[in-house]
């Protein structure tokens, strides 16, 4: 068998899983950190405050990447639910189920630090715009997963039917994406590219690509760390779990 | 202006939650484990006796 799939089928099993993410997740923690710290250093202190928000835009350094972040943890969510439910693989419920925290977190820094960025530029702290609205419906759907995840006894039953609100909501991604040119909307529009040519200058983009780098390094620590503590409560009636807890000389 | 005040609190949000989406996973890990000790301690105790009690 190749050395990856061998990888693949091993990290299946649940206590190779745990020692994977145990070691993994602290690494993937401070790397997403330290690349952060570089963003933020950036972002407060050496870019220019913009000629017409002032130093209010330097807040589009945390919401930019908070908001990408919100979306991607949800395709990713819906993209484990759709192979735990097609090919009933644990470890996907596992990690699909662990996407949900850490994306809602990120869709509350989104919706918070947007409007705390709307009061002075917009002149009020909430507006029932098309983008903000979808952003909301998000951090309720991402609430709706974690409550149905939760509400039910049987782990597995409760990752299937989560699953599904996973993969029915992603529809409403492309709305968030798009709803900035599909409506007459109060947000702006497309202002950074990740293909092609962003509509900021060039000096104010290396901290907002090191934020995005960062958050998605944190992500991925707090993925494990989450997929590892929902894995040790499913087997918590295991030989290899009670070894694990056993107090170290 | 400087909106320094919204920037400040905009960082502190940010900050705070991922202060908990850090610290959150670690209290699950360890009651988990502490759920798996107490339940191997309570197992210990319930087993019967390996050796029958003497009449001797």
């Amino acid at each position: 068998m190749h050395p990856v799939v061998r990888w693949f089928h091993q990290l299946g099993s649940p206590p190779y899983f745990e020692r994977f993410a145990a070691r993994w997740a602290p690494i993937a923690y401070i790397a997403g950190l330290l690349v952060m710290a570089y963003g933020l250093y950036g972002a407060l202190f050496v870019v220019p405050a913009d000629y017409q928000q002032g130093d209010s835009f330097r807040i589009l350094y945390i919401h930019v990447p908070s908001a990408w972040m919100s979306m991607a943890a949800f395709a990713l969510m819906a993209l484990y639910a759709a192979i735990a439910l097609i090919w009933r693989i644990k470890l996907c419920e596992i990690l699909a189920m662990a996407c949900a925290p850490v994306g809602a977190a990120f869709t509350l820094i989104t919706l918070a630090t947007g409007s705390i960025w709307g009061k002075p530029m917009w002149g009020t702290w909430w507006d029932w715009d098309p983008r903000l609205t979808t952003e909301l419906i998000l951090l309720f759907l991402y609430l709706g997963v974690i409550g149905l995840y939760n509400a039910i006894d049987d782990r597995r039953n409760a990752s299937r039917a989560a699953g599904l609100l996973a993969i029915v909501g992603v529809a409403l991604l492309p709305v968030i994406h798009y709803s900035v040119t599909w409506w007459n909307s109060l947000h702006q529009g497309q202002t950074i590219r990740l293909f092609g040519q962003s509509h900021m200058d060039p000096s104010m983009l290396p901290p907002l690509w090191a934020m995005v780098i960062g958050t998605h390094l944190w992500f991925v620590g707090s993925l494990l760390a989450r997929a590892r503590a929902d894995n040790l409560r499913r087997e918590s009636g295991k030989d290899w779990v009670a070894k694990l807890a056993e107090p170290r000389a | 202006m400087s909106y320094q005040n919204y920037v400040i609190a905009a960082y502190c949000v940010f900050a705070a939650v991922m202060l908990w989406d850090f610290i959150a996973p670690r209290l699950q890990v360890r009651q988990q484990l502490r759920a798996a000790r107490l339940r191997a301690t309570r197992v210990g105790k319930n087993r019967p006796n390996e050796f029958p009690l003497s009449r001797e």
